[in-house]
């Protein structure tokens, strides 16, 4: 398990998707945006389900329309690149509903819940351990459940379906996402326990 | 330093993070996390990627977020001890006793098979919050919004029928 370890870091070093430092900084300023807006608690990923707490939709949807905006350009300037997903139809219908259930249950999301883990919180290392059992059952079961995840329409993006006016499509885009973010009404859930106060900032 | 930020400030900070790991001076790939689970699976297990097909596919996406999450976790852990202060043991979320019930074996009993029911469907879908939502969606891309309409329903009909209603 060691060298898999070891191999692990030296595929990342191989890979030019950034050196091991710039991947770690990547995830320290993620796990440290995420804790620090709290949007890792159970209270907050539930709470949306429960309708609780209204935190995690609006930033959420801020943020998208924001990063929406500004991707978009960096494109258009060359300084990043599209990597966009397939729509394979049958795997994102059942695959976002089993997900679903299970976010509004367990309260966290692959990336929230290392990030709740450091935090100090038992019940989401046992359900990292679930995870990773899942994981193992779907690398065995995958030659028979690729067939229920198709069929593959392809890589598309929303705007360009609209040619000629795909900057004007992402502007809308970005601009009603961050519209959105404001309109959904600001309810949060302030958890006792962790004597939390509304943010000051 | 304030001890928490609201959603705005969280939004903004996001969305750069998001631009500057997409970015050619950052990573030139979106931010995931959901690949590297069933990497550290086959990391755990000692599954052999010359066997497993799907072992050979995430190798690479796997590795990266698997990384990522390292420093995810340390970022957390800083964060929680030095700034928010919120770091205790726990095992019994505040709203769970409010709305579910006070056992702790009924509350690790559900975040095992929600753990597990999470994974294959993230998998499924190819993608999970920070893929499909972050990234996808930042890209406007067809499936992130697919993924993003049908987990945003699922998650509320869930809250209503798992939870009890309040008071």
């Amino acid at each position: 398990m060691i060298d898999r370890i070891v191999h692990m870091f030296e595929i990342v070093a191989n890979e030019g998707h950034g050196s091991v430092a710039m991947v770690l900084f990547i995830g320290f300023v993620f796990g440290a945006i995420v804790q620090w807006s709290r949007v890792d608690k159970f209270e907050k990923i539930a709470g949306f389900a429960m309708l609780e707490d209204m935190t995690v939709p609006k930033m959420l949807f801020f943020a998208i329309g924001l990063a929406s905006i500004g991707l978009y350009f960096m494109i258009e300037l060359g300084w990043a690149h599209y990597h966009i997903k397939p729509i394979t139809l049958g795997g994102l219908i059942i695959g976002g509903t089993l997900f679903g259930i299970a976010m509004a249950i367990f309260g966290k999301c692959p990336g929230t819940g290392p990030i709740s883990v450091a935090e100090g919180r038992i019940d989401v290392l046992i359900g990292a351990i679930g995870g990773i059992f899942g994981g193992l059952f779907f690398t065995w079961a995958y030659p028979w459940l690729k067939p229920i995840m198709g069929p593959n329409f392809g890589k598309l993006t929303l705007p360009s379906l609209f040619e000629g006016y795909e900057s004007m499509v992402v502007l809308i885009y970005g601009i009603a996402l961050m519209a959105v973010a404001f309109l959904i009404p600001n309810i949060e859930y302030l958890d006792p326990e962790d004597r939390e106060e509304p943010a000051e900032i | 330093m304030p001890k928490k930020i609201s959603w705005l400030t969280g939004g903004v900070l996001m969305a750069l993070l998001i631009l500057f790991a997409f970015s050619i001076w950052g990573a030139d790939r979106p931010i995931g996390a959901s690949t590297y689970v069933p990497y550290f699976a086959s990391v755990i297990f000692g599954l052999d990627p010359e066997h497993y097909e799907y072992a050979a596919e995430v190798e690479k996406a796997g590795a990266w977020e698997g990384v990522m999450l390292i420093g995810a976790f340390v970022g957390g852990l800083f964060m929680s001890v030095f700034v928010t202060k919120t770091f205790r043991f726990s095992v019994l979320p505040t709203l769970w006793k409010e709305r579910k019930n006070s056992s702790v074996a009924s509350r690790l009993f559900w975040s095992f098979a929600a753990g597990f029911v999470m994974i294959v469907g993230a998998r499924l879908a190819g993608g999970c919050t920070s893929g499909h939502f972050l990234s996808g969606a930042s890209q406007i891309a067809v499936s992130g919004l697919i993924f993003g309409g049908v987990v945003m329903i699922t998650l509320i009909v869930t809250g209503r029928l798992f939870y009890k209603k309040r008071g």
